[in-house]
């Protein structure tokens, strides 16, 4: 399939990425809140959780992302030196970027994991990381998912729909 | 070889005993088959005969450790990868290394039933395993067949590189052996590698075999049984395992030691070891460590590096 089939068939089909944001409070969430505040216009892709520190990024919160059928995951920290709890961007730096090797490993493009520092000030950056992940992923197609049962369309996947799914 | 060296073994494990050094020996005693061994506790000298070396012994025994030594000095018969294994848990503050008195042994790899079925073998009418330079040789009833080493061993075998132990009190026997073969090639495509492993996952029936026998799974509370946050729940369907078997090659993440024990457990054949050497290759490339080599070093995840590789520095 090239690049153009991917994308002409999925706007018609009218599937839009859904990006999981993973976003610390004191830095990257409040840079969120800024970009709001200031009315700046960015896609609304992004579903956002909010984490006291991207050193409390487990791994397993990006991979729960990807097993549920999410397009991309996105984690956002403070700058290095700007942590609020000093070192712990350092220690998710560390894991953060050898998560990031991992799924290539296993078949996640590079372009559907973002790992970045946006600080509580940088709204315009926050605007455009999002919009560059949304494009990016627009791009590539919906992600096939983690299991054997193949691409899923909007409508059909389970748990990123609002209503609740049928089994437990 | 297998003589002398499991002579030695016994004679280091009665020493240990008679001393009162320890109050058990762990090690392996001839299993149900001549091509097994299971694993033996020794608690009084009288005992150590039980106690054998031959390509049979491949379970990793510092899995018994975090809870044997957690109170009581403790001997363990130890492969160079179970070595490493004690070098693990010994970072990790889960054994004190006061408390082990580790008998190292020289190893040139140990044998997976599957491998030798592969080989062409009936186990039935295996009589005897012993190493013989690079080939495994094989007693059946009517005769000796010579397979090379490389067709008849364990997953973790073939790219090991440790033929002598890391660390112990007591050494026995000598490696000149140097070769280790090169690892496996990537998957092609993103695609095929997404392919890949939810086909091998569709066949995952979570019997935890694999975190079982492994040295470095001793949470007290694994990620997959919780109840309070469902990270994995109990539909037999490929995405529960992966999450189950993404998330444990992450915590294993600079902590496995590549001793393939994982592998060789699964009644399912499933390549486990594949997704704990990617994770090894890119913890090596990144933070250019490699686990389970230095007593004194920190876990790699445990620290950090102000010079680290940066997400915004592409």
């Amino acid at each position: 399939m090239t690049e153009q089939t991917v994308e002409h068939e999925n706007a018609q089909n009218g599937w839009r990425p859904v990006i999981l944001g993973i976003l610390c409070n004191w830095c990257s969430y409040a840079g969120a809140d800024l970009a709001g505040s200031s009315r700046l216009k960015y896609p609304p892709n992004v579903r956002i959780v909010r984490v006291p520190c991207s050193g409390r990024v487990n791994p397993l919160y990006v991979l729960k992302g990807f097993q549920k059928g999410f397009d991309g995951v996105m984690v956002l920290g403070c700058h290095p030196g700007d942590c609020h709890y000093a070192k712990g961007n350092y220690y998710a730096r560390r894991r953060i970027m050898l998560l990031r090797e991992f799924l290539q490993s296993v078949g996640i493009e590079p372009e559907r994991f973002h790992f970045e520092w946006v600080s509580a000030s940088e709204g315009n950056r926050f605007a455009e990381v999002v919009a560059e992940m949304t494009a990016a992923i627009e791009k590539i197609g919906p992600f096939a998912g983690v299991d054997v049962t193949g691409p899923q369309r909007r409508g059909e996947r389970e748990s990123v729909q609002s209503e609740p799914s049928a089994s437990p | 070889m297998i003589q002398t060296m499991e002579q030695r073994i016994r004679e280091e494990a009665r020493k240990l005993l008679e001393s009162g050094d320890v109050t058990l020996v762990i090690g392996w005693e001839a299993g149900s088959a001549p091509f097994k061994t299971t694993p033996v506790f020794i608690e009084s000298p009288e005992d150590v005969d039980r106690l054998v070396w031959n390509p049979a012994c491949t379970n990793n025994l510092a899995v018994y450790l975090p809870e044997l030594a957690k109170h009581a000095k403790v001997g363990i018969v130890a492969k160079p990868c179970d070595t490493r294994s004690i070098v693990t848990l010994i970072q990790e503050k889960q054994v004190a290394r006061e408390n082990v008195r580790v008998i190292g042994l020289a190893c040139a790899g140990v044998v997976d039933d599957a491998a030798l079925s592969n080989a062409g073998l009936r186990l039935s009418e295996v009589r005897a395993l012993d190493w013989d330079g690079e080939n495994l040789k094989v007693s059946t009833d009517s005769a000796a067949k010579s397979i090379p080493l490389s067709e008849a061993v364990k997953e973790g075998c073939p790219t090991c590189e440790q033929h002598m132990p890391v660390m112990s009190d007591v050494t026995v026997g000598e490696s000149n052996q140097q070769s280790a073969i090169s690892d496996q090639q990537s998957l092609d495509s993103f695609d095929d590698r997404r392919a890949y492993w939810a086909e091998q996952f569709d066949r995952c029936i979570r019997c935890y075999a694999c975190r079982q026998v492994c040295p470095s799974c001793y949470c007290s509370l694994c990620f997959a049984d919780r109840n309070d946050l469902k990270w994995t729940n109990k539909r037999m369907v490929a995405s529960e395992a992966w999450m189950w078997h993404m998330g444990r090659a992450m915590h294993l993440a600079g902590r496995c030691i590549g001793c393939g024990e994982c592998e060789r457990a699964c009644p399912m054949g499933l390549p486990i070891m594949r997704l704990n050497r990617e994770v090894a290759r890119h913890v090596e490339e990144l933070f250019g460590y490699i686990p389970g080599m230095d007593l004194e070093e920190a876990p790699v995840l445990g620290r950090f590096d102000p010079e680290d590789k940066d997400p915004n520095e592409h």
